[in-house]
């Protein structure tokens, strides 16, 4: 079903919505940016529509709702433990298509890897119905229509801006419809970003001699020289899923306090490094290389179905050395043309 | 050359005796080192009319034209109307017609009126600079109109962060963009780069606890860089929208006792900072028995020692509750000359009014 959605009932049917759902969208925190005086735009619940950002992609991803950067696993009282409970009012997450994509990855890797599903992702995703932003066709970082992320159905409903305060939606989820008998019937569906500005094509790695010359290969090395390995791209990616976990005690007895998890990021110095003090990846550059062959070559040759990285670009923006993900990439795939032309394929 | 030239009239009109005979130099304010670039052209037509073609980056940020013929000085003046007009009157909102408070008609065509208020410098601050806290250029224009025109020699740096490129320092009256932190530990991933950053670039208050995994801060000794803001991979530091400022205070370079100045004020807004420098013009007022004398701002502070210029620049300025003031303030002062100070009672400066009849060293 579409309506249009004047401002006013939008703001009314979201307090209507707020007494059953948490809702959660883009919201603009002023003066919270990197630099004085500019913006951060992460995810955090809200009230009012006017609060959503729709025109600008946000910093930070959709997947800090569904696996936050901390969060309680378990609390411990000497030999006693209980996981923590989570909380079970649903949840209305207002994403792009990008971030939405991107939760069939971190579903694959926390509850589809392995024969294990993780509890805290998969009650956490459960609660989740997805509000679909219509894309305005975001900026010169996107490519989700190379990786195939650009289109989505997993929405339980779908919202345009009308320009005037107010909305456009196709309301889909049965359980979501009733909050709309007020709004007069439009015609809405949603529409999808079909080509971006910037394409890129992940490299076809044939066989384990090219991936292993292309692991020695000297495109890495200019990452040592530029990548801090802050993990800003990782903390911004909507895919990373990698995290560590922390014992807090609360006092001065050991014996009580809780275990976290903590997002981690694999493109900090010490991320690899191993009891007896081996590190698998001692370089900036080698930690590139394993970041841009996971999102561009790993996941899939595991999992099969699409890349890990959905093409939101927001690895690129949050960078605070210019790195840029696609021209990353497109310099592998010169690193990998080369290689297979020495191989003579 | 046969000359009869008031030279003392002609540099508070801010034209500064050259070593060429007969020619002076012009030294043009532009507040916060700041303004567009369609005046580089005014630059230009003054120095290749009037001048001799060149100009120099003044040391505060002025332009400074060379080589003006003393007889082109008139010309140079009713020329420079618009520019005074358009940047001080209109972007800083400078009320010309007044000198340090007392009223004094401008005569547009005569060019500066006074220049003993040096021109405001700045860095660029946040208008560009990764690491600045505040809009530098914003700050020079609204502090402009307080100190401008005025017979009473202040030199204001403004630097857009405690790095302090500007050299606020160096001044009688320097200005710090700082910013309080807000620490989003939620967020935090403890991976330590803010205290690596802090201790590399800035005082080393920041620590990973390796029991928690989270950030401990020694809030007393933070400079307010925001060093920590740019280096969080995670959003985990956000600088608190409220800006505050460090004021230093009594630095300066000269030929007897220079010195580097001392802290007067931390945390305090900008309202605090405009309030003080209103009382400007009043403390060097007392100190000079209001016969203003060609005299730098910081030896006007020796005069009246600390303590009464505390008293007397900071009369009606509410500080707001973050703002901490120096109770005392022992400066570290290169003496050229051995106990520069030590001489006889009959020699020594006064400040504050005076009996009938005497006059301020």
């Amino acid at each position: 079903m579409g309506f249009r959605i004047e401002a006013g009932l939008a703001d009314e049917i979201l307090r209507e919505l707020k007494k059953s759902y948490q809702i959660y969208a883009p919201k603009r925190f002023p003066g919270q940016g990197r630099f004085a005086e500019t913006d951060l735009i992460r995810y955090d619940e809200v009230s009012a529509l006017s609060e959503i950002v729709f025109d600008e992609k946000s910093d930070y991803p959709a997947k800090e709702v569904i696996t936050p950067i901390q969060q309680a696993i378990f609390y411990f009282t000497e030999e006693e433990y209980r996981a923590s409970r989570g909380k079970s009012k649903p949840i209305l997450l207002f994403a792009r298509p990008c971030d939405i994509n991107a939760q069939r990855v971190q579903a694959k890797i926390y509850a589809g890897n392995g024969g294990y599903e993780d509890l805290y992702y998969t009650r956490m995703r459960e609660r989740v119905k997805f509000v679909l932003m219509e894309c305005p066709g975001g900026d010169d970082t996107c490519f989700c229509a190379s990786m195939g992320t650009n289109r989505t159905d997993d929405y339980g409903m779908a919202v345009r801006p009308d320009g005037a305060g107010g909305l456009l939606a196709e309301v889909r989820d049965e359980e979501l419809l009733p909050y709309f008998s007020q709004a007069p019937a439009a015609d809405f569906t949603p529409a999808f970003v079909t080509e971006n500005e910037t394409a890129v094509t992940p490299p076809e790695i044939p066989d384990k001699e090219t991936l292993l010359k292309l692991k020695a290969h000297p495109v890495w090395q200019e990452f040592n020289g530029r990548c801090i390995s802050c993990g800003a791209c990782t903390l911004a990616c909507s895919t990373c899923t990698c995290f560590t976990t922390r014992d807090v005690v609360y006092g001065d007895n050991p014996e009580v306090g809780e275990r976290r998890r903590v997002s981690a990021s694999c493109q900090v110095e010490g991320f690899s490094d191993m009891a007896g003090g081996h590190s698998f990846r001692p370089t900036a550059g080698d930690r590139m290389r394993y970041k841009i062959l996971h999102k561009f070559h790993d996941y899939k040759a595991r999992f099969g179905d699409m890349h890990m990285c959905v093409g939101c670009g927001r690895c690129t923006s949050r960078c605070p050395a210019y790195i840029s993900v696609t021209a990353t990439v497109a310099k592998v795939n010169a690193a990998v043309a080369e290689i297979r032309g020495a191989l003579g394929q | 050359m046969n000359h009869d030239i008031n030279i003392k009239k002609l540099r508070l009109n801010c034209f500064r005796q050259s070593k060429e005979d007969g020619k002076f130099m012009l030294q043009m304010r532009v507040p916060g080192g700041f303004v567009e670039a369609k005046y580089l052209s005014m630059i230009r037509h003054i120095s290749e009319t009037w001048g001799d073609g060149n100009f120099h980056f003044g040391t505060r940020q002025t332009f400074d034209i060379c080589g003006i013929p003393y007889e082109n000085i008139p010309a140079v003046n009713a020329y420079l109307k618009d520019y005074i007009e358009e940047v001080d009157e209109q972007l800083c909102q400078v009320n010309m017609d007044q000198v340090a408070g007392v009223p004094a008609e401008w005569d547009r065509r005569g060019g500066y009126p006074t220049i003993g208020a040096r021109n405001i410098s700045a860095c660029i601050g946040d208008y560009h600079c990764i690491c600045g806290n505040i809009n530098t250029f914003a700050l020079a224009r609204r502090l402009e109109k307080l100190i401008f025109p005025s017979h009473y020699h202040i030199k204001i740096n403004i630097s857009g962060c405690p790095n302090d490129c500007n050299k606020a320092h160096l001044c009688d009256f320097g200005i710090i963009g700082c910013a309080k932190i807000d620490y989003h530990p939620e967020r935090c991933i403890g991976c330590g780069l803010c205290a690596k950053m802090c201790e590399h670039g800035a005082t080393r208050v920041l620590s990973l606890n390796e029991k928690n995994g989270k950030i401990d801060k020694d809030p007393c000794c933070c400079v307010g860089c925001g060093e920590c803001v740019k280096a969080c991979p995670a959003g985990a530091w956000t600088r608190n929208p409220k800006q505050f400022y460090k004021v230093i205070l009594g630095g300066r370079t000269g030929r007897q006792t220079p010195r580097t100045g001392k802290m007067f004020l931390n945390w305090a807004t900008e309202d605090v900072i405009a309030g003080v420098l209103g009382n400007w013009q009043k403390f060097s007022a007392w100190v000079m028995d209001y016969k203003p004398e060609y005299l730098h701002g910081g030896h006007l502070i020796d005069r009246a020692g600390y303590k009464k210029f505390k008293e007397i620049i900071l009369e009606g300025v509410e500080l707001n509750p973050e703002c901490l003031v120096a109770e005392d303030i022992f400066w570290h002062e290169t003496e050229y000359r051995s106990n520069f100070n030590v001489k006889p009672l009959s020699a020594h400066h006064t400040a504050g009014p005076q009996p009938e009849g005497t006059h301020a060293h």
